[in-house]
């Protein structure tokens, strides 16, 4: 391996999969379907990549008062063995990074598949279904998979992390996709549940979870709650949500209005 | 690289107090004064040598002696019914000419610290150093604090003259912590271990002075104080404090009549220090900009009197 990885034990795996989320996601995405999985397969920790090659390590960011610094841990559970990877995105080395973590995955979990989960942004209502995008590494994964309800992407233009990875398994021949649930533009920076609950209703049939939705179904309603109330205590909010519900857009000043209403509201009753 | 304990310790859930040298030498000023106010024993060290450049070297007779590090030591002391370990570091461990801790020595160094938390079972850690503010060197400066950790939010919130980030105007709950005290708070977060970074406010015009800031310094022992249930007399510190106030104002009124500087700025520069007197948000910050400018003049001028100081010696 190329950087300095801490293995605490050895999973007994064969065939895993490996499911990789970023924690700097749009709509956090990422990190709430990763957190899903870890608690209802029960998953533990076995190894994390040391951060000192890939990150700046001059001091900490402080968050919403707490100080953060940089993760990149493996876990696995689950019966059939599921090996989940969480990380902040790295800043140095990606390229070492990145087979890094397909080196951990390959030695340690003998991963046959590779999924990554991103969200991306799109113009739609909160109210809207979540489309669940798509982009295969192999053909044959792809036919494989038809029938799950994936819409295929289509995108030229800078790659985002999840495709540099997905490029990297590639090169070595494991078959990998990329998940890209959308995630309604106005809940980018407060959390879009709804969009984590479609790249999580794939894997649950992907690898018959039999996951309990209990809990997420419950944030998506306090969610829409609360921007129902919103809707009602603000006008100006309602009419730009219901433009989008009937499949109209708006223009920039309009999105930014609305972004910025929804996440100063849900802020304020966050806290 | 190692680190040597001198002494096995059987400790019950002991709290750490981490030291290093910054601005205004907050942090290790309150680390060292409590470490000597309590008496405590020095039971272990890093070996420095991976780390630091030396700084001294005694040569006797045509034999080289000894050659000294920078040292970065462990204390243990038995406070009340409070074990309490500090280490204190002469220096961080910088890369080039930076004087605060970064890359992966300091990384390294971070862990080692923590290795020596985890083998004594440490119940949290804490750091301490300077948060550069808007604040006059008469008045009494606020400590601000940064946990690792969403649990400690509400004790830290409930506590005499400490302000989290989101109650610091201007900051909505962000900021950075650069060096030894912002890495250890990372790297204990990653091994789930809790600490908490104390920072003293010092007046942005002094954050370059070469003088410690004991005045920041006794409110970050006053707050550990509060949050350990200590009781510790500060009375040597707050008469240092006095001296340094009042060579500070010395120092400023030099400054105001200056003739190396323009009298235009030399006036911008009172009025804009002059008011922070005032503890008065409504006069609203002064701008980047005019910080900066002012910044460059009292760096000047501290530059002209650090080499004045060396002519007179």
């Amino acid at each position: 391996m190329t950087g300095p990885v801490r293995v605490y034990s050895r999973p007994d795996l064969e065939n895993a999969s490996l499911i990789v989320g970023w924690l700097e996601d749009v709509g956090k995405v990422g990190p709430r379907v990763i957190e899903y999985l870890k608690t209802h397969i029960s998953a533990k920790m076995f190894c994390e990549i040391e951060p000192e090659k890939f990150f700046p390590l001059d001091g900490v960011a402080v968050i919403d008062d707490v100080a953060q610094f940089p993760m990149s841990k493996f876990f696995v559970g689950g019966e059939d063995g599921l090996a989940l990877f969480e990380s902040n995105q790295p800043l140095n080395e990606r390229y070492k990074f990145l087979n890094d973590v397909l080196d951990v995955g390959q030695y340690y979990c003998k991963i046959k598949e590779l999924y990554t989960i991103g969200g991306i942004i799109s113009p739609i209502a909160h109210t809207s279904p979540r489309r669940l995008l798509s982009v295969f590494n192999q053909s044959e994964f792809h036919d494989q998979l038809r029938g799950f309800e994936l819409e295929d992407m289509a995108w030229e233009g800078s790659p985002a992390i999840n495709s540099f990875l997905l490029w990297a398994a590639q090169q070595r021949n494991i078959p990998g996709l990329s998940l890209w649930p959308e995630v309604t533009f106005y809940l980018a920076a407060v959390g879009d549940p709804k969009a984590a609950k479609s790249a999580l209703s794939f894997f649950n049939r992907r690898f018959d979870l039999g996951l309990d939705f209990t809990a997420l179904d419950s944030e998506i309603e306090a969610q829409d709650d609360k921007l129902a109330t919103l809707r009602r205590e603000n006008p100006e909010i309602d009419k730009y949500m219901r433009t989008l519900e009937v499949g109209l857009s708006l223009n920039e000043d309009e999105q930014l209005k609305l972004a910025q209403g929804v996440a100063e509201f849900l802020e304020k009753d966050r806290t | 690289m190692a680190i040597k304990l001198y002494k096995e310790l059987k400790l019950e859930s002991p709290d750490m107090v981490c030291g290093w040298p910054g601005i205004g030498r907050i942090g290790i000023v309150a680390a060292d004064y409590l470490r000597r106010v309590i008496s405590a024993e020095e039971v272990g060290e890093i070996e420095p040598w991976d780390f630091f450049e030396p700084r001294k070297v005694a040569i006797q007779d045509g034999l080289l002696k000894e050659l000294e590090f920078p040292s970065n030591k462990f204390y243990y002391q038995r406070f009340g019914s409070k074990d309490l370990l500090l280490f204190i570091g002469e220096e961080q461990p910088a890369q080039g000419i930076g004087l605060y801790a970064v890359g992966e020595k300091a990384y390294r160094m971070a862990n080692l610290v923590l290795d020596v938390a985890e083998k004594f079972g440490v119940r949290r850690i804490y750091t301490s150093g300077a948060a550069v503010a808007q604040i006059h060197h008469s008045l009494k400066p606020k400590v601000w604090a940064v946990p690792n950790n969403e649990d400690m939010l509400d004790e830290m919130r409930g506590l005499k003259n400490i302000f989290l980030m989101s109650q610091i105007e201007g900051r909505q709950g962000q900021s950075a912590i650069t060096g030894l005290n912002g890495l250890l708070l990372g790297v204990a977060k990653k091994r789930n271990m809790e600490a908490v970074c104390l920072m003293g406010e010092i007046p942005y015009y002094l954050q370059a002075s070469p003088w410690p800031y004991t005045k920041a310094s006794i409110s970050v022992l006053e707050a550990l104080a509060n949050i350990l249930g200590l009781e510790i007399d500060l009375m040597p510190l707050e008469e240092m404090a006095r001296k340094m106030d009042s060579g500070i104002d010395t120092f400023l009124n030099n400054l105001y009549v200056a003739e190396a500087i323009p009298e235009q700025i030399r006036n911008k520069i009172r009025e804009s220090i002059e008011r922070l007197k005032l503890d008065n948000e409504s006069l609203g910050p002064i701008t980047e900009e005019d910080q900066k400018r002012i910044m460059e003049q009292i760096d000047e001028f501290f530059k002209r009197g650090e080499s004045g100081s060396d002519r007179a010696s």
